[in-house]
């Protein structure tokens, strides 16, 4: 069976370079519907929703796509997982697009806190449940939007931080990797680990955080040269691709604390060799399947308890990492 | 008078090296850490990988070529080593894989050039989104872990303190050097880059040049892969995300001609040791990240610059 | 075996052109056979389906030293024993002299390339050939007619049984020619023969032995070159009588109107020249290749800095930081290498032709097509610009017609003083002649032209007056009355009077 998705997906990636190839500009249409038992599940009145991700391009990502097709064939919804790869403007027209096919509702993760808002008054104007995940777009209530289920980054980073800051009993040298300039998610992870710095006078930022844009090989050759430099206590990175590449610098039991956000498999190899102490786990998963949810709870003529539904986050380290994987 | 002239005309060939001689000189005042032993290692690691690609990148530029897609190939034949070089197979199986996966990206890219006769930059750029795509798909757009231990001792390991992915990127410096200066194909590949139609007009098989450069580059970029995967320990779908840019930079910095015909190995070595050095001297320095490319930026142009201004005044 | 080559009942048809038809041609060993005919006749194709670079129709045959002929490319060509020294080739020029010489055939040793025997090597070619360049120069750093004889030196040195030289002169001095004709006179006493394709009459008379005709992918005719002479040749080239080779239009000489005072180049390839012409005038400067003529106008129109000189456009001193200050002021100059400076080669007619005056072509401050189209069908009409229409592009015409192109290009500009350099280089008889007629017609018009050419009798048969230059500096001037081919060889091979 799974052979049979992956074969299907080979087909649509081969039709989608195809029509790349052909100069046709429209947003990509890489529907993978569930698998076939949701299929079955799905009558012909059931829900028709769709999820619009940022991109599919990482474990974060790809974890958010499985379990929402697990949540799907769960409520027996009928699920089409769309990705915007990383671009407003696709992911607007994506939205249009669901307006226009009768879709019930539409979940998405907004590339761009302040582009998408329009588009979802317009999809809830036209009588469809928006309902946005994972990271906020901004006065996303004032767009119609029905419910936001996401973790809250400011406080991963809080955790993040407190985290190190236990583990330094409050003082040393740290240094900070973050992503892309300007991310929105970054910019909020980072206010999280200010919030906490300001209680710990002694832990100090030797050098300027460093933007590795995410990847885990810029983020090895900065921690590396940054290791021959300073004499550094702790490395704090936006995500668990960075951590990684810090750790691989360092090297495993090194005696630097150095953490990352997320949770993905990598990560968790990393914890698992003394590479990295920790991660924050965002369950992106979580978020997608309990805006599923909402989503259903809302068509079927049900109100929310509360329209901003939050998911914990959690410290995996190596005494709890059991759990996780 | 023509010993002066030679001495200026020696003083801007070899302009390039004095800037980064003048840059070494710079960071090691600014910060004496710089020069230590300790971070020439790590300066040698974070440039080989670049430094390997480059030199693919050199044999497509020289023969009158270009290639967008090698970062792609290092991303997908890197997945492909991480997959195979989970310890069920011996080391040479997923490097053999990788080789073959990188060769055979460059052959569809010099046989759409050579033969299909599209614009390089067009096919390579076809290529380039196509390969990122295959990456993503072999490994469902997740990172590859669990790859063994001795695969990842390769890139941690070292040779009397040199560390191994540094040893790749000499010998693969020492064999292009030499395919380049001393081989009638490496005399080839120049008179396909210097003049296309005079190559073909003396009997040389253009064709065949131009896909095998791409081909030398397609491999290399496959090996980086390979090296990739175990520096970072995972194969990453989304690693070595614009490695052309870089890899272009260093020939351009170099002294390699865009317009094909014209490039030196050491040009080449001085170009990537270049870029690794602005990088780890920022970082050294703790210059923030966005002054970091502002940096990078001009010092390119200006390295450019002047090696360009020095020519046309030789000339 | 009477012929070495022989091409039988050739055809060979491109989409919508027949450029050959059933034409022929003997070449005897040791002989030097001129094929002659304007641009378009057939010659170029010819050679090139000798050369296995284009494939003849089915029927007909080509017999090569006894043996059926039948190559796919240039370099099975060369091991059969078939060379060419293309006109239209560039060199590689950021390779050096012995590498340009090997280029294909690398000499091995080991299976790799065995510098030190290559150097060695192309050191006594050159020396056989009298060339002053070390084999580790860069040809970037030769002259053109460097660069075309080290092509020469390259077809020497295949050691083949017939060379075909395409316009070997084109790019050369007199002297060099000569160097070139003691090679050619050395080839035969080896029973090499040559296939000489050239425009330049004299050259077709001095080293050739038989002479085939084409016009039109047509085959004319041959014949022994004693039998002939110039003008039965030109007739059968053109099929009619040129009577007069260069027609000079009477004009009236006014007053100056152009004037370069103490010309010196900062690279010093100018020493201190000064000229003037007058309106209705034609000035020739005439002299060696590499005697700084064409250093002196590009000097003078901005493309090159000046250490000292002074410009006077109509008595008005014009200072020259760039080309558009002294086009502002009326000049044009129509450069030598018409493909790297003349032309956009990938554009048509029409956008070649609006280049230069594009301010003229506007409607409303935005470039009108039309008008365009309209003042590219005035020149193509009155220059004689042979294309089917404004819309070709410029590389599909021949030489001497793209020529035409870049003088309309600067004639739409209304300039009133001309510099053309070698404007009838590589280019037919008939096109030649036209373009001296235009070169009459614009004189009379009163504006004023200055014309560089290598061949004197070109500039005696045109010029009013002749400035010679030698070495950078101006050797002497000759006017119309004082003409003599010798006086003007003495003053450019600046032998001291």
């Amino acid at each position: 069976m799974k052979k049979m998705k992956n074969f299907a997906a080979l087909l649509t990636a081969g039709a989608m370079m195809v029509g790349m190839l052909a100069g046709c500009g429209g947003g990509s249409e890489s529907t993978s519907t569930g698998d076939t038992g949701s299929a079955a599940a799905a009558t012909s009145d059931s829900y028709k929703i769709a999820l619009i991700q940022q991109h599919q391009t990482n474990a974060f990502q790809i974890a958010v796509s499985e379990a929402a097709e697990a949540k799907a064939s769960e409520l027996g919804v009928d699920l089409t997982i769309l990705s915007a790869d990383q671009d407003a403007a696709t992911q607007i027209s994506q939205i249009e697009q669901c307006v226009s096919e009768g879709y019930d509702a539409v979940l998405f993760e907004p590339v761009d806190p302040d582009a998408l808002g329009s588009a979802a008054k317009e999809a809830s104007d036209a009588g469809v449940v928006v309902i946005n995940i994972i990271s906020a777009c901004t006065d996303w209530e004032d767009y119609g939007i029905s419910a936001l289920s996401c973790g809250d980054n400011v406080t991963a980073g809080e955790t993040e931080m407190q985290n190190v800051a236990d583990l330094l009993d409050g003082k040393g040298n740290i240094a900070i990797l973050t992503g892309p300039s300007g991310d929105a998610g970054g910019l909020q992870r980072m206010e999280g680990y200010e919030n906490i710095l300001k209680n710990y006078p002694d832990m100090v930022q030797v050098v300027e955080p460093a933007d590795c844009e995410w990847d885990t090989a810029s983020a090895q050759s900065t921690v590396e040269s940054w290791l021959s430099a300073y004499d550094l206590d702790a490395i704090v990175c936006e995500n668990d691709g960075m951590a990684v590449g810090a750790g691989n610098a360092a090297g495993a039991d090194s005696g630097i604390v150095i953490a990352g956000v997320d949770g993905t498999p990598d990560g968790f190899e990393a914890i698992n060799d003394g590479r990295m102490s920790g991660t924050v786990s965002q369950n992106g998963g979580a978020m997608a399947a309990n805006g599923i949810e909402a989503a259903v709870t809302l068509l079927s003529g049900e109100e929310l308890e509360n329209n901003t539904i939050i998911t914990d986050n959690t410290w995996i380290d190596a005494s709890n990492i059991a759990d996780y994987e | 008078m023509k010993q002066k002239r030679n001495a200026k005309a020696l003083l801007s060939e070899y302009f390039i090296f004095v800037i980064f001689l003048v840059l070494v000189i710079v960071l090691t005042c600014l910060k004496p850490s710089f020069i230590q032993p300790s971070n020439l290692v790590n300066i040698l690691k974070q440039a080989s990988i670049n430094g390997i690609l480059s030199f693919g990148m050199m044999f497509v530029i020289i023969a009158g070529g270009f290639d967008m897609s090698v970062g792609s190939t290092v991303a997908f034949s890197g997945i492909l080593a991480a997959m195979l070089g989970q310890g069920q197979y011996p080391l040479f199986v997923p490097l053999i894989v990788a080789l073959i996966a990188g060769l055979a990206v460059g052959i569809v890219n010099g046989v759409g050039v050579a033969v299909g006769d599209l614009p390089p930059f067009i096919m390579t750029l076809g290529t380039m989104t196509a390969v990122r795509g295959l990456a993503l798909l072999t490994s469902n757009g997740k990172p590859i872990t669990g790859i063994s231990a001795e695969y990842k001792a390769i890139a941690a390991s070292s040779v009397f303190g040199v560390p191994m992915l540094a040893v790749f990127l000499v010998i693969v410096i020492l064999i292009c050097s030499f395919v380049l200066a001393k081989t009638v194909y490496g005399r080839r590949v120049y008179a396909c880059g210097g003049n296309l139609l005079a190559a073909r007009v003396a009997g040389i098989n253009t064709t065949k040049i131009r896909i095998s450069t791409f081909a030398i580059a397609g491999l290399l970029a496959g090996l980086c892969g390979f090296l990739m995967t175990s520096r970072v320990t995972i194969g990453q779908p989304t690693a070595a995300e614009s490695y052309e840019m870089d890899a272009i930079t260093a020939c351009v910095v170099g002294g390699v001609s865009m317009s094909g015909g014209v490039g030196k190995s050491w040009g080449v070595v001085i170009g990537a040791l270049l870029i690794t050095v602005i990088a780890n001297g920022l970082d050294i320095l703790g210059v923030s990240s966005h002054w970091q490319k502002i940096v990078k930026g001009v010092i390119i142009v200006i390295a450019v610059l002047i090696d360009v201004k020095g020519k046309s005044k030789k000339n | 075996m009477e012929y070495i080559l022989e091409m039988k009942d050739i055809s060979k048809t491109f989409p919508g052109v027949k450029a050959l038809d059933h034409v022929q041609l003997q070449v005897k060993p040791g002989e030097v056979h001129a094929l002659m005919g304007e641009n378009g006749a057939g010659k170029s194709t010819l050679m090139k389906i000798l050369m296995g670079i284009y494939t003849k129709d089915a029927g007909g045959e080509i017999i090569f030293n006894g043996q059926p002929y039948q190559v796919s490319n240039p370099k099975e060509a060369m091991d059969t024993g078939v060379a060419m020294i293309h006109q239209e080739l560039n060199p590689i020029l950021d390779m050096t002299v012995y590498e340009n010489i090997f280029v294909g055939r690398e000499i091995r040793k080991n299976g790799l390339v065995d510098k030190k025997a290559e150097i060695e090597a192309s050191k006594k070619l050159i020396k056989e050939c009298g060339l002053h360049v070390s084999p580790m120069d860069t040809l970037r750093s030769l002259t053109v007619a460097q660069c075309q004889l080290i092509e020469i030196i390259k077809a020497i040195s295949v050691n083949a049984k017939i060379i075909v030289m395409d316009e070997p002169t084109a790019a050369i001095t007199e002297r060099e020619v000569e160097l070139l004709f003691g090679h050619i006179r050395r080839l035969k006493e080896q029973g090499v023969a040559i296939i000489y394709i050239s425009h330049r009459m004299d050259e077709i008379f001095t080293i050739c032995d038989r002479i085939s005709v084409y016009r039109d992918g047509q085959y004319i005719g041959s014949g022994d070159t004693k039998d002939l002479n110039e003008a039965k040749l030109i007739k059968m080239m053109v099929g009619r009588e040129i009577t007069d080779v260069f027609p000079k239009l009477e004009a009236e000489i006014g007053d100056v109107i152009f004037e370069a005072k103490h010309i010196v180049r900062a690279d010093n390839k100018v020493k201190d020249v000064s000229l003037s012409v007058r309106e209705g005038e034609i000035l020739g400067i005439g002299g060696l290749v590499g005697a700084g003529r064409s250093e002196l106008v590009e000097g003078i129109f901005g493309m090159h800095k000046l250490s000292s000189g002074e410009v006077y456009v109509k008595g008005e001193k014009v200072t020259v930081h760039a080309p558009q200050d002294i086009i502002k002021k009326g000049v044009a100059l129509i450069t030598e290498d018409r493909k790297v400076t003349g032309l956009n080669l990938s554009g048509s007619v029409n956008d070649n032709i609006a280049m230069v005056a594009i301010k003229k072509l506007l409607r409303n401050g935005l470039y009108s097509k039309s008008k365009a189209r309209k003042a590219a069908n005035e020149y193509i009409e009155k220059l004689k610009i042979k294309t089917p229409s404004g819309e070709q592009i410029v590389s599909n015409l021949s030489g001497g017609n793209q020529q035409k192109v870049v003088i309309a290009k600067w004639l739409l500009n209304d300039p009133d003083i001309i510099i053309l350099d070698e404007p009838t280089r590589g280019i037919d008889v008939g096109a030649k002649r036209d373009i001296y007629l235009l070169i009459g017609s614009l004189v009379q018009q009163g504006k004023a032209v200055i014309m560089i050419s290598s061949e004197i009798p070109e500039l005696m048969g045109v010029c009013d007056r002749i400035a010679v230059m030698s070495e950078g500096n101006l050797s002497g001037e000759v006017s119309r009355e004082e003409f003599s081919q010798e006086r003007i060889m003495t003053l450019a091979s600046a032998i001291e009077v």
